[in-house]
Parts: structure tokens; sequence; C-alpha cells
């Protein structure tokens, strides 16, 4: 019997995508995970950042090997479209009324700017579902700001609620945290959407800013303004004190990979240190904990007094810590019941037996990258579904003359004549580091 | 008994969806889900079980539990878990964020081949450390994100607000619209068995990828990258600049320093050598100016400048007035107050409105939903 082979819940839907950089581009690797034809539409001229924001000076092409790109546009078709020249931006509307879905994210002026204005844009197709996803929308007082995921985490009031105890200094995420934020919304934005269209027979336009889908993420936050406006910092500690202790604690450094170049020197040295997350979640978590670290005489403190002493306690966790390598510590308290983990660098979290033990790591051959390069897989990680991916990102124009050619009929000597115009291409015009 | 509200024009408009008692993953996912217009029906008792450590404090279920119907299930364990299953067999989504491996989620699959269900979990319903106590901080620990967060003088600091549970549930409520709709066009549902480590070790931006490509790995950089990607005092605070190469011209004409048109800080190979003598030149700009007044520069010149704003400051600013950000919620005690609304526009949403109690007779829930 034949095995029954899953629709994927975007099978028949295809989606322009004029994204670039982090956000919009995770949007569109979620919509391409669950089956979307996404056509990643460049220009020659002005292509997505990310393909060139890293250095690759070896490489022939680099606008083609970057490892950022690569990871984050896999299983997408890359269409180059000039649309800064009148005849580009004809192609692109034809192109339109073959797509479900238009997705961007430029700042809030700049579609109108390329004279591709909603009007225009759903002249060329009224049953386009459209989702632009500006920093700060596309209305309002603060539309003409600019921002990356930093500055829009900034605004958005969550890094105000991060930073050590008793310090005022605010910190930010350590990654572009405000893009896959709003790249995730996005990604529902286009199914409610497209749910709606159907529905309704009216597709709508979606005006996402970025800083608010993240200001969502503070919600509780917001409510506690309304009692107390100042913000306190906790660290790592709960900050109602529901749980104690709660903390992050170094171990002994990386030894495995000295000398092998797997972490950066900092001052000269390797920053191979490492550290382990532990939460006392509760009484009989505290008691175990208390045990292993030497303290059986505070198993019974109550979470009360847990609180009131944390820096003592952080300090017999500490002194306890030091001299074990992270996954020795992190086994003796998950044996004894005791949550914790290590913290996972970027080195340790590709050798994380559950992350290897789910196949979260794909390995997609990618002619321009190393054998053996890894990327992460899915996050929704469907059951019965196959979701896993199975094509490699896409070259610059890869798919330029196929696409054209199957949804608009084009034959080459119009593709040529495209090309002469530096309308398309297979490679970046004057690429440069980004 | 509550009426159901009618949103006969919402996107989620007749999507009826059971939150499992959920913590802030589930309840979250939940309260999107029916701020788009989903009959949302919360259930909740002491049988029911949950993630005891991801309960919520009392602001966040004044944020999140408005606009659903709240169930309470009393008796015991088996009465409970029969009560759910009639539940969940006539609903289209079931969230749930609770213990992995403590409710039958192929039995309600076979029993409802529509259903989209979806499990929150700190590392997924299978491997090695399925079922292994985590709150937030572990979670973010084992998601690689903690790692790349705070002082490189300190310790690894977790970004406040336990992220690792709003973002899981942000990923949880897209990828319920995504399933949901393809049960809609094509059928059938599925289950999704989302980990909260694999939600953020997907988003691990260029760190993760380097190091996977052989590159030394990335610890954390606390708020200065290099000069022109950077966070500052500035007058009333704190801000940042965050400048790709393309922008960097823009952000020296502003500063107005003679030095800076010079080669070695104008190129960009030359520049990291000459980074400590460029950070003192924007530091002497940003502590000069407001966070308004940097704002209103940014945006004439393309500038990414960006302040640090607390919630406090956010419920004052005029320009989320103008887009009618906030939603507001009527307690229980007669105040009001107002939260974060809709995460987008464009679709209809109906958030906020008055807290309620877990006071719905499941019998009215199951007759109101009978597909018969």
């Amino acid at each position: 019997m034949e095995p029954i082979v899953r629709k994927l819940p975007f099978e028949g839907v295809r989606v322009a995508d004029l994204s670039m950089m982090w956000a919009g581009p995770y949007a569109t690797k979620l919509l391409a995970e669950l089956g979307a034809e996404v056509l990643k539409i460049e220009s020659p001229s002005a292509w997505d950042n990310i393909r060139t924001l890293i250095a690759f000076p070896d490489q022939a092409q680099p606008w083609n090997s970057s490892y950022y790109f690569n990871t984050y546009n896999r299983a997408k078709k890359s269409v180059t479209l000039d649309l800064a020249q009148v005849r580009g931006r004809a192609v692109f509307l034809e192109l339109l009324a073959h797509c479900d879905v238009l997705i961007e994210n430029y700042r809030a002026d700049v579609l109108d700017k390329l004279d591709l204005s909603y009007d225009v844009l759903r002249a060329a197709n009224p049953q386009l579902v459209i989702v632009s996803m500006a920093g700060f929308g596309k209305t309002g007082a603060d539309r003409a700001l600019v921002g990356f995921g930093p500055v829009i985490e900034m605004m958005s009031g969550l890094t105000s609620l991060t930073g050590y105890v008793d310090d005022d200094v605010s910190y930010k995420c350590g990654v572009s945290y405000g893009d896959p934020v709003a790249g995730v919304a996005a990604a529902g934005a286009v199914a409610m959407g497209l749910l709606q269209r159907r529905r309704r027979g009216v597709a709508p336009i979606v005006d996402l800013a970025q800083r608010e889908v993240a200001a969502t993420f503070a919600g509780g936050a917001f409510v506690a303004a309304h009692r107390d406006p100042a913000v306190r910092h906790h660290g790592n500690r709960h900050p109602a004190g529901a749980i104690a202790p709660r903390g992050v604690y170094r171990c002994l450094d990386e030894a495995r990979h000295r000398d092998t170049g797997a972490y950066a020197l900092i001052a000269g040295r390797e920053a191979d240190e490492q550290w382990i997350a532990v939460s006392a979640l509760d009484d009989g978590q505290w008691a175990e904990l208390a045990a292993l670290i030497g303290r059986p005489e505070w198993a019974a403190l109550p979470l009360t007094e847990r609180v009131a002493r944390h820096d003592e306690l952080d300090g017999a966790i500490s002194a306890w810590a030091a001299p074990l390598e992270a996954g020795e510590a992190v086994a003796e308290l998950r044996d004894r019941g005791v949550a914790a983990a290590r913290v996972l660098d970027m080195v340790a979290i590709h050798d994380d037996a559950q992350l290897r033990a789910r196949g979260f790591w794909i390995d997609l051959p990618h002619p321009n990258m190393p054998e053996g390069w890894v990327q992460p897989g899915p996050s929704w990680r469907f059951v019965e579904a196959d979701t896993a991916p199975k094509v490699r990102a896409p070259l610059f124009g890869e798919h330029t003359r196929a696409v054209l050619s199957e949804l608009l009929g084009y034959d080459e000597a119009t593709l040529d004549a495209l090309a002469a115009e530096a309308i398309i291409a297979d490679a970046p015009i004057n690429p440069g580091v980004g | 008994m509550t009426k159901v509200p009618r949103r006969m024009d919402q996107p989620l408009q007749g999507m009826r969806v059971v939150e499992v008692a959920g913590g802030v993953p589930a309840a979250s996912c939940a309260h999107l889900l029916a701020g788009y217009g989903a009959d949302v029906v919360r259930v909740e008792g002491a049988d029911v079980p949950v993630a005891p450590h991801w309960t919520l404090s009392a602001d966040e279920a004044t944020y999140l539990l408005p606009g659903k119907r709240r169930v309470l299930l009393e008796g015991e364990e088996a009465g409970a878990a029969a009560a759910l299953a009639a539940l969940v067999a006539s609903a289209e989504v079931v969230v749930l964020d609770g213990p992995p491996g403590r409710f039958d989620v192929p039995a309600w699959r076979a029993a409802n081949p529509s259903l989209v269900a979806v499990t929150i979990s700190p590392f997924g319903w299978t491997g090695p450390d399925r079922g292994l106590p985590a709150d937030d901080l572990i979670a973010y620990a084992a998601g690689g994100l903690l790692s790349l967060t705070g002082d490189p003088a300190s310790t690894p600091l977790a970004t406040g607000g336990a992220q690792a549970l709003w973002f899981g549930a942000l990923h949880a409520f897209a990828a319920v619209t995504g399933a949901y709709y393809g049960a809609v066009v094509h059928g059938e549902g599925d289950w999704i068995d989302l980990s909260l480590q694999e939600c953020m070790a997907g988003a691990l931006e260029l760190y993760g990828p380097a190091a996977a490509y052989g590159e030394p790995a990335a610890l954390r950089f606390g708020n200065y990258h290099r000069a022109v990607w950077a966070l500052y005092p500035c007058a009333d605070g704190y801000a940042g600049v965050f400048c790709l190469e393309r922008q960097v011209p823009a952000l020296f004409a502003a500063i107005g320093e003679e030095a800076l048109r010079e080669e070695r800080f104008r190129d960009p190979q030359q520049r990291p050598q000459h980074d400590e003598e460029l950070s003192a030149y924007v530091l002497s700009f940003m502590v000069d100016r407001t966070g308004d007044e940097l704002a209103r520069l940014g945006a004439e010149r393309k500038i990414p400048f960006g302040k640090v704003r607390t919630p406090a400051e956010l419920l004052d600013s005029p320009a989320l007035a103008d887009r009618g950000f906030f939603d507001t919620v009527q307690r229980a005690d007669g105040s009001t107050v107002a939260v974060p609304g809709r995460p987008f526009l464009g679709m209809d949403w109906d958030g906020g409105g008055p807290e309620r109690a877990p006071a719905e007779p499941i019998e009215a829930v199951l007759a109101g939903w009978s597909r018969s």
C-alpha cells in the first residue's frame, strides 16, 4: 500500500516576497516550510543586504555564500527584478496577478516611492493578501522612524525590563530580537489573511508594526505600570520571587575545544567560559539542591527566606559549580530532579543531545557551503505532515527565467532583453559589503 | 451564562478553541486567537494537568484572560479527562502547555481528524529531555539566547519578561493559524509538537549559523558590538544607534565632526582599528541629546536611532494611541487598565473586555458546540 502523503497547509499558495534582512525572510521561511511557493524578489542593483553583510573574500560568489542568508532563505525561489525601472515594475505587477500573497518589510514610505502603492498593487491583483511589516507601521507619528531589531526591542518596552539586580542599565537581547518576533507574527497574519479571503472573498491589507508585536511580549509589565511606572531589574531571578534560588552559575571553562579555534579570542584568550542555569522550582527541588551543594541544613528554608537570602544561596551554588564541567553539573542536578540546563553557547548547542535526538539540525547540501554545514530545522514540528525542508537556499536569480517563463510565458528573447537592461540578472551589480 | 460574542467579520470567526489551563505559552496563544474571533474556552481545575511553574501572575491574567470563556472542571481526574476529551472532540483547535505525556493527543486527533492540536513544552514531547522540569530561564538557556545576552564582564542575562514563554506562544499562534488554514482547505488537521528550545535555537540570527560554518562561537556582547551598533547613555536615559554600512555616512554627517571625514573612519575595512576613537565621538553626540531629539533626527536623516522606552512611557505614547494600539480591560474591582492590543492592523480585532471568573458550565459549552 502506498504511504499516505499529507498535504502541507500552504500547498498551492504562492507568495511574492520583497522582504529583506531578517524579519521578513524569517516569516517567509516559515511559510515555505508549510508548503508555500515563495518567490524571493530582489533587484540586481538592490539585493537583500543579508547576502553581503558578512564579507566572504575567498568566495567567488560571496552573495551566494553567506551562512546568514542561506539559513533563513531555504526552500524559496530567487527571482531578480529591478523595481526601480519602469519595465521591471511592469513585470512585477504582471507576476503579482499569479500570486496569493505579497509580503514586504520596507520602511513605511518605500512602496509609494517605488510607485507601488496599495492601489497599484490591488489593481494588479484584487485578491492579493498584502502584509507590510514596517518597523513602526504605515501610519501614526512614528511611521518615519528607521529601525532594525535592536531598535524595535528598545522602543517596545522589552529592553527596559532587562538588567542586572539593582542596576539601572538596561540590556538588549543578544540577537536582533525584534526581527524573528515580527516574522512569526507576519506568518500568522498571512494565514489569517488567506482564511479571510477564502471566507469573505476580500483579501486584507495587513499593517504590522514590528514595535507593536514586540510590545505584546510585555503585556504583564504594562498592567504593572498602572500601579508603578518604575521598572526594576531582577537579573536572572524570578521577578515576583515565586521561584528561588534561580540564577546562572559559572562552571569550568570548556577545555575540549581549546586551541581548535571554536571559541572567539577575547583579550588574548579563548572565550570558552561555560555556565549553567538553575531554578529550584519548589520546596522539594530546593531540598535536593541544598543537599547536593553540601548545605543540607538549608533544606527546610521556606521560599520567603530563600528569596531574602538569595545572595548567600547564590554564593553556595557558585562555589559548588565552579570546579565542575557544565555537563557534569547539569547531570547531577537533573538526577535529583532539579530544573537545570547548560547555558548552551553556539558550539555546544550543535552538540545538544536533545536537539540531536529530535533531528533538529539538518544538512541541506549547497554548492557554496562547506560539506556538513548544518542549519536549524523547522520550529513548527508537525507530527503528521512532513515539514522537513528538502530544498536549499537559492542562488541569486536562480529561478528568474523559469518563473517568468512558466508564469508569464516569456520567451528567451524577452528574457534576454530584460537581462540586457539589467532588469534581471544572475549576479548582483557592483556587489560589496552591505 | 456568558454570552458568546458575535464576531461575524473576524478572520477566525467559527474557530472553537480549547485552552487547557495555560500558563503564558498557551494562554497568550489563545488570547491572540480570541482577539481575532475564535471562541476560546479555557479549561481549569485541580485535576487538569498544568505546568506548575508557568502559571499566570495576576498581571498576566489581567492581560491574557479577558475575551475567553472559563470552565472549571471539578471531580475526579478520570472525569475531568473525559470532559476535556468531549470538549476537544467538538473543537477546531486545542492548545496546551502542560507536562508532556499527560494528554492523549493521538486519541484526540483520531476522534477529530480536522483538529489542530498544539502542545507547547520546554523541550518537546520526544527526546531524552522531554519530561524534565523547566521554567522560562531554563528554556532560555537551552535555546542558546542566554549565552548571547548580557554584559561580557558579568553573567549571561535573561531578557526580561520571560521571553522563552512569549516567543513560544507567538510561534504557537502562527503555527495554529497555518495548520487551521490547511484543515479548512485540505480537511486535515495535525499535531504541532512545539519545543520552546527549538523556537529559540532557530532564531540565533547569524551567530548560530556562523558556528555551524566553523567560525568561532560568539559570546555575549552586552550593549556594544561596535561604535555604530551600540547602546549609549543619552540626555534622558539610554538610546541606541544601529547602522548598516549604508547608513553610516548619514550618522557621521549628523555628528558633524571634521575628523569623521577621514578615510580611516569612512572605510569599513579600516574602521574597526579605530572603533574606540569613533565610539567616543558617537557617545559625545548621543549624551547631549534626548531620545525624542534623536528620534526626530533619525526620521529626517534615515538613521536607526532608538530610545529605551518603558511600558509606562509607551502607555503615554501619542503614536501608539493614534494607531489605537491599546485595549481596555475592566478589572473585577471596577478599575480599568490599558494593555497591548492587536499585534497587527488590517483584520478585525476584538480585545480587552471584562475579567471573568471560571464560571461557565461545561454543559452549556458542549451544547453550543454540538456538531449535530
